[in-house]
């Protein structure tokens, strides 16, 4: 009996440590409005693109990698260009800004 | 192995050949010919370029017989009217160069009939050969459409007029409108992606994209006169009507379930299909906030596709239509209503002090410094307005409150289903729609459906 308890209370520790861990390890969104300043963009068939933004609060530049269809779409006909304003939501994974969410402010 | 190769690179060119056909009958008329604008087109569909002139897309305005207040014989639409969600107007915010920023001294382009397809000298309602020949017929039917090329600039003799993208490329590309080429305007509406009417098209937000249906399929259009629902908002219409129970679509009875079909007497279909909306639900034009290029912006509070509960309200077709209120009319009684849901938007705007009348903004003057009241003196002055000094001075702030049709966002798998109404906490509000006490407790209770769904939750596990 006392085994079984102790096995327990070691897979409980484990268990939290594991799952607090990788809680831990899930990037946050960061939020961030700012101007294009440059879009990287290989060909009408790629399937990522970059563009950097300069932080409207920070003036930071802020590289981010886009691979949302409708956002790569809309760079490849120009219908987002450089000097546009965007509304970006953005994770950090590898070392890599990924867009979760790039909108133009401005509309009609 | 040659020979197996050569007949299978021949057949992809014939397909290949095939299908670049069925694409577009005209393609080796605009190889050999270029495209020229609507000249080009007219080759092969002679008159559309004229009759497009005589459609909403173009004039931004028809006739409008189910508001109350306007005039039968007069058109409307965004061209002239006057409400809050928009504030402007294709008259008094007209596409222009604004003023100069007095912090930066940089201007720009800016005005409401960007989205005109058209060359700005040819505006919206021009008529004429002229006019016909400045269509943008690529930007709605190419698939290769360069935006870079469709931006304001001011011509040699100093006008402001609008690019397009009349290139060969662009023109290899037609066919009908894909669901891109309508949202390219239709998005960004209201002053910003999903703004206006709060959805996105996408396959994870709407049945219809999910299935590879693009907006033309239901909105079906003959001599480019589109149909439309009947959004108490959406006054301009080209006289074609269209419902999600048209013969062509869904009818009359489109469940399966005898008692699902009964619903569709008093129930509209987006009120089970449509549960949830989203986009600005509110904005303020008396003030505008700096941003950081120095220009100034109203501020507009949204939410994302999905992320809002709608109203639900009778509509029997007809609008009320006040300073302070654009929505629906109907009732319980009157044998026409159904329930409907809405997207709610509330914008702030200014009102004549005398009259109690909203008016209406040129936002070339806030933009560039700010100042709203001289906004609305601009747009007293360009509408002809007595006093348009005294009339921007004494302005009042107040709030007027729309109906947006909430449309679009379908789905069948996260449909309403019976408890979602018919319980004390269901989303239908029975009392404010008019039912009695007696009603509200037979509605509100599960001995309408618990047999049906008791044996529903059994056959599903």
């Amino acid at each position: 009996m006392k085994a079984v308890v102790s096995f327990l209370v070691v897979a409980a520790i484990v268990a939290v440590s594991v799952f607090g861990f990788t809680k831990g390890a899930q990037a946050d969104e960061i939020k961030m409005v700012g101007v294009i300043t440059k879009i990287e963009i290989e060909g009408a068939s790629a399937k990522t693109a970059t563009a950097t933004l300069k932080d409207n609060k920070t003036e930071q530049l802020v590289v981010i990698t886009v691979n949302d269809d409708l956002t790569l779409d809309k760079f490849k006909d120009h219908r987002i260009v450089e000097g546009d304003e965007i509304r970006c939501k953005y994770e950090v994974i590898d070392g890599k800004n990924i867009s979760r969410f790039f909108r133009k402010t401005a509309g009609c | 192995m040659k020979k197996r190769t050569a007949a299978a690179a021949m057949f992809t060119v014939a397909i290949l050949a095939t299908a670049a056909y069925a694409a577009h009958p005209g393609a080796d008329y605009i190889k050999e010919n270029g495209y020229k604008g609507p000249e080009t087109c007219e080759e092969c569909h002679p008159g559309k370029a004229k009759a497009f002139l005589d459609t909403v897309h173009w004039k931004h305005a028809s006739k409008v017989t189910n508001v109350d207040g306007l005039d039968p014989k007069k058109e409307y639409g965004m061209q002239n009217r006057i409400y809050v969600m928009c504030n402007g107007n294709d008259i008094v915010n007209n596409l222009k160069e604004i003023p100069k920023n007095p912090e930066t001294g940089k201007t720009k382009f800016s005005g409401c009939n960007t989205c005109h397809p058209g060359d700005h000298l040819n505006d919206v309602g021009s008529k004429g050969a002229e006019a016909e020949k400045a269509i943008d017929c690529l930007v709605c039917h190419s698939t290769a459409y360069d935006f870079r090329k469709r931006k304001p600039m001011k011509d040699d003799k100093g006008r402001v007029v609008m690019g397009q993208d009349r290139s060969k490329e662009a023109a290899l590309a037609i066919g009908k409108p894909t669901a891109k080429n309508c949202m390219v305007c239709h998005e960004a509406a209201g002053g910003g992606v999903i703004v206006k009417r709060g959805f996105s098209f996408t396959k994870e937000t709407d049945a219809h994209a999910a299935k590879g249906m693009v907006c033309v399929d239901c909105h079906k259009a003959k001599d480019h006169k589109i149909p439309t629902g009947t959004d108490p908002n959406n006054w301009a219409n080209d006289g074609v009507r269209l419902s999600c129970a048209d013969v062509s679509c869904h009818g009359a009875s489109p469940h399966k379930d005898a008692d699902l079909n009964r619903h569709t007497a008093k129930v509209a279909c987006q009120t089970c299909h449509i549960p949830r909306t989203g986009g600005a639900f509110a904005k303020d034009f008396t003030v505008w906030a700096q941003n950081p290029d120095k220009f100034y912006e109203p501020t507009t509070l949204k939410l994302e596709a999905n992320e809002s509960s709608p109203v639900y309200a009778w509509y029997n077709g007809t609008v009320a239509n006040t300073p302070h209120f654009i929505g629906p009319k109907g009732s319980k009684k009157d044998g026409k209503s159904k329930i409907y849901p809405f997207k709610i938007f509330q914008g702030k705007a200014f009102y004549n002090k005398k009259t109690g009348e909203l008016l209406s903004m040129d936002f070339a003057p806030p933009m560039a410094n700010g100042n709203t009241r001289a906004g609305v003196e601009s747009a007293a002055r360009t509408l002809g307005m007595k006093n348009p000094e005294q009339v921007a001075k004494e302005a009042v702030p107040g709030w007027q409150t729309i109906y947006f049709a909430s449309s679009h966002l379908v789905t069948k798998t996260r449909a309403l289903s019976c408890a979602n109404c018919h319980a004390p906490n269901g989303v239908l509000n029975f009392k404010e729609l008019g039912y009695s006490d007696k009603e509200v407790v037979k509605l509100t209770s599960p001995e309408l459906f618990f047999n049906k769904v008791a044996a529903k939750m059994k056959e599903d596990w």
